[in-house]
């Protein structure tokens, strides 16, 4: 993977795709009628919104395989992408009252939209802590994959619940049914966001296992240095 | 009367805009930046154990022929 796609391309294609998505927010898509400028925070919303549902499903599929075959990669793979999925459902949990506030009037309201991404979000920290405060890696792994399992139930009830309910949360615009739909110029620029929202999250993921990687390399010869220490 | 309300309505609105974007992008850099210092952190003691290895490994095969 690291021979057939080096580290720099991905940084130079993330970084082209950042660039081109932020030219296509201000100066290609075109202001919408009711909510003006203020509409465009939706082009970084969304992204984010879905690469926070993305994290979760490869947190999911990496804890059933680290449930299964007990494989160290696939834990170390939640674990990056609970880190960089954190960060992701956080901009989701700002942009969102940002936009919320002048187009609604209000900042938040426990509509299950809403509460379903604070819970996805909740679940990210929980993963985070049970990281950081369990001593024992292989209780921690084990746990933080139960928390990705059972958590995934969040990310198919929050993906459905704007289908499912009448919410305050607007309705989806894409695969939303007969009434749904963009203009061209903004699904474009919405559909060009997202992907470089999954490119800049694979950076990151990949970025982040590298230092895992660091890590066990770390702890591996420590062991080998004390075992030889000990038999001296 | 009007176009003042407009106005206000507009910078109202960026402002909002703008903060969002802000906040995006302080969060990405703040990300990056405290990556990058775990990495160059790990990097270190990585190359200190490295390091205590290789000397130990050359005490040990000069050990035994100094003695």
């Amino acid at each position: 993977m690291n021979k057939k796609f080096p580290i720099w391309l991905h940084f130079v294609l993330t970084l082209a795709g950042l660039v081109i998505t932020l030219y296509m927010i201000f100066l290609y898509a075109p202001e919408e009628m009711t909510m003006g400028e203020v509409q465009r925070i939706f082009y970084v919303h969304v992204p984010a919104a879905w690469v926070s549902l993305l994290g979760f499903i490869i947190i999911f599929i990496a804890s059933i395989v680290y449930l299964m075959k007990r494989s160290q990669h696939a834990d170390e793979l939640a674990h990056a992408t609970a880190e960089v999925g954190f960060i992701f459902c956080t901009c989701v949990l700002v942009t969102g009252p940002l936009w919320a506030k002048p187009a609604w009037g209000i900042w938040w309201t426990w509509s299950p939209r809403l509460t379903l991404t604070f819970l996805l979000w909740l679940l990210y920290v929980a993963y985070l802590m049970l990281r950081s405060y369990l001593v024992n890696p292989g209780r921690a792994a084990n746990l933080c994959a139960v928390v990705g399992v059972i958590g995934f139930a969040d990310v198919i009830i929050d993906y459905m619940a704007i289908r499912w309910w009448r919410t305050q949360h607007p309705q989806p615009v894409i695969m939303g049914g007969a009434n749904s739909g963009l203009d061209p110029r903004m699904l474009a620029t919405l559909l060009v966001g997202v992907g470089a929202f999954t490119i800049l999250f694979f950076l990151l993921v990949r970025v982040r296992l590298s230092l895992a990687e660091m890590r066990r390399e770390l702890s591996e010869i420590r062991h080998a240095l004390a075992f030889k220490l000990s038999e001296d | 009367m009007l176009w003042r309300s407009n106005f206000r309505r507009i910078s109202v609105v960026n402002k909002y805009l703008f903060l969002a974007y802000s906040f995006v992008w302080l969060i990405f850099m703040l990300y990056i930046w405290n990556l990058s210092r775990r990495q160059t952190r790990l990097q270190n003691e990585l190359d200190e154990v490295k390091s205590k290895v290789s000397e130990s490994a050359s005490t040990t095969t000069s050990g035994p022929s100094g003695s």
